[in-house]
């Protein structure tokens, strides 16, 4: 008896919340799709009644868009190969071989992962400013770097103590040199590793805003999310528009996302419980 | 023996390996924190940005930050707001995993897919998608309001702080409960059953159970859940400073916000740098037990 009551508690609690955290992207996509009347209007209604890709239309067309999504697929593009080429490099060190001041790399990685990043805003800007990398996407390139490397080395390093070393030993065995050993038996079974953190560095990447707002200011050097900043300004916001924007900016991110959340959510806390 | 020798001379691999990564992080992140460290000992305008060195001025920073009712108001507002977010993300998200255990596998796949999906939202596009709800005309929300019978006509929300901060502070755990309840739902799902039955067997009852045997196995995901949400909420920048137009009055003053404002606005880039590194201070305690715990499953 208790048993039915707690579990249709949870239903309905479900429900809810499925209706609650569901709502602000309802509200995206169907806004998106509404003509400009039906958004601009006092009785706003939950179900759209109509179907226009107006709004789409106006943000394909508003200026900088293409300009905006070439910069973010340029930052993206580099961030990831670079980042993960030297956290490859980092995480197998880390991972396979025992060396002095193993502890103290770990510890410093995972200290700098928890620096606040709007407290170093002010010295990576006049950092950037002396090395002339403002308003360059170079620079922005180079602080994503940074950011997402703890994270990345983290996780292939997570990725990595799973695969047996037996397989690289009897690989040793056979005569392989230990890069042939690891190009041949190691990289393969880190494939999907290796793929998930880079689509993990792909969002970063492409979310980000802060540091691309303060270092980049001319507006050809836009990236999506400034971009999308650009909808409001002093005559107000374009919502509609806006809100189209919003939808195509998540597309690529919900995708790329659905495919990794498993080792993403197992990555951050994996071996917290131990079975 | 060969392989005797080999293992006693110095290897430089690793250290070859961890290199590239070293210079990266040394150079983004390492330099400005020591950058951060001097600047706050520095007078540093606009006349030191031309001339490309502050001026050393001691602690005359850090006084003037610590002598200004200001900051202290500042720093109580960011505690509260920071306390706030976390506490409420954490008590959702931890209730939300409890049930979605219990609840029937259709519901729990959906809301796993809307939890994906939420957790999917670039900051940016969140914060654009919760100002239309709540914006000043033909918000959702007001419309709602005024269809109950309560006339608010058009009703800007962030004219009160506090329904402003209730907002924001709604948008920053609506972005983190995704994160939130899917770890502490994975974690819920790694507790073997059979030491729950067991438990079961021996005649503990449903509270017993929790406390003795699921709460001290997800007290190390709390510890970590924990701790990211402070260090993430307590440094929120981008959801106030984009809900309030890029010029947020003082009432909705931050520590970030604060910093930012110092240094980018007024050309203060010294009490900025001050305001920082006070930041980064207050979270010292929050991150070394994040830090102790996570070198701690390393070690595993």
């Amino acid at each position: 008896m208790k048993r039915t009551s707690s579990t249709t508690y949870s239903n309905i609690s479900g429900l809810f919340a499925i209706v609650l955290m569901g709502f602000p992207v309802y509200w995206m996509v169907t806004t998106s799709f509404k003509p400009k009347g039906d958004i601009l209007s006092t009785n706003p209604t939950i179900i759209p009644h109509s179907f226009s890709i107006s709004n789409y239309v106006e943000a394909v067309t508003k200026e900088g868009f293409a300009k905006a999504l070439l910069n973010s697929v340029i930052v993206v593009f580099f961030t990831v190969i670079i980042s993960i080429i030297i956290a490859l490099f980092a995480s197998i060190a880390v991972a396979r071989m025992k060396f002095k001041g193993k502890r103290i790399y770990v510890a410093s990685i995972l200290l700098v992962q928890m620096l606040p990043l709007s407290a170093l805003l002010i010295p990576i800007y006049l950092l950037l400013s002396r090395l002339n990398l403002t308003d360059k996407l170079a620079g922005v390139i180079l602080t994503y770097i940074a950011f997402v490397l703890p994270f990345v080395v983290w996780t292939l390093r997570g990725f990595l103590v799973n695969i047996p070393t037996e397989l690289e030993e009897a690989a040793l065995m056979d005569g392989c040199t230990k890069p042939q050993a690891y190009r041949r038996v190691l990289f393969p079974l880190m494939a999907p590793g290796l793929v998930a953190t880079a689509i993990f560095a792909f969002i970063q990447a492409w979310n980000e805003f802060l540091l691309a707002y303060i270092l980049l200011s001319s507006q050809d050097k836009a990236t999506m999310p400034i971009w999308l900043a650009g909808f409001t300004n002093r005559f107000g916001t374009d919502w509609g528009p806006l809100m189209a924007a919003s939808t195509l900016t998540a597309i690529p991110v919900v995708i790329f996302f659905s495919l990794i959340q498993d080792k993403i959510a197992t990555g951050v806390t994996a071996g917290a419980v131990k079975g | 023996m060969a392989r005797i020798s080999n293992a006693r001379r110095f290897k430089p691999w690793p250290y070859l390996l961890i290199a590239p990564s070293l210079i990266a992080l040394g150079l983004i992140l390492g330099f400005p924190v020591y950058k951060l460290i001097s600047l706050s000992f520095e007078r540093y305008g606009l006349a030191e940005i031309i001339a490309g060195e502050g001026v050393f001025v001691g602690l005359e920073n850090f006084k003037e930050t610590f002598t200004d009712p200001e900051f202290w108001n500042i720093l109580k507002r960011t505690l509260f707001f920071t306390l706030g977010m976390v506490s409420v993300s954490i008590v959702v998200g931890a209730w939300l995993a409890h049930l979605m255990v219990k609840m029937h596998p259709g519901i729990r796949y959906v809301l796993n897919t809307v939890l994906i999906l939420v957790w999917a939202m670039p900051q940016l596009v969140s914060i654009s998608v919760w100002r239309w709800i709540f914006s000043f005309d033909f918000s959702i929300v007001t419309a709602v309001i005024n269809s109950m019978g309560f006339e608010m006509d058009n009703h800007n929300y962030f004219v009160n702080t506090f329904s402003g901060f209730l907002i924001i502070g709604g948008c920053v755990a609506w972005g983190a409960l995704p994160f939130i309840t899917i770890s502490i739902y994975a974690a819920l799902t790694q507790v073997p059953k059979d030491l729950i039955e067991a438990a079961e067997i021996d005649g503990a009852n449903p509270r017993q159970v929790f406390r003795n045997i699921i709460f001290p196995m997800l007290l190390p995901i709390y510890i970590i859940l924990i701790s990211l949400s402070i260090i993430w909420d307590f440094q929120v920048f981008s959801h106030i400073w984009i809900f309030l137009d890029s010029r947020p009055s003082a009432e909705y003053y931050t520590m970030a916000i604060y910093a930012f404002q110092k240094s980018f606005g007024l050309s203060e880039y010294g009490m900025g740098a001050a305001i920082s590194l006070i930041m980064i201070f207050a979270l010292v305690g929050v991150t070394g037990y994040y830090l102790r715990q996570m070198m701690r499953m390393g070690d595993e």
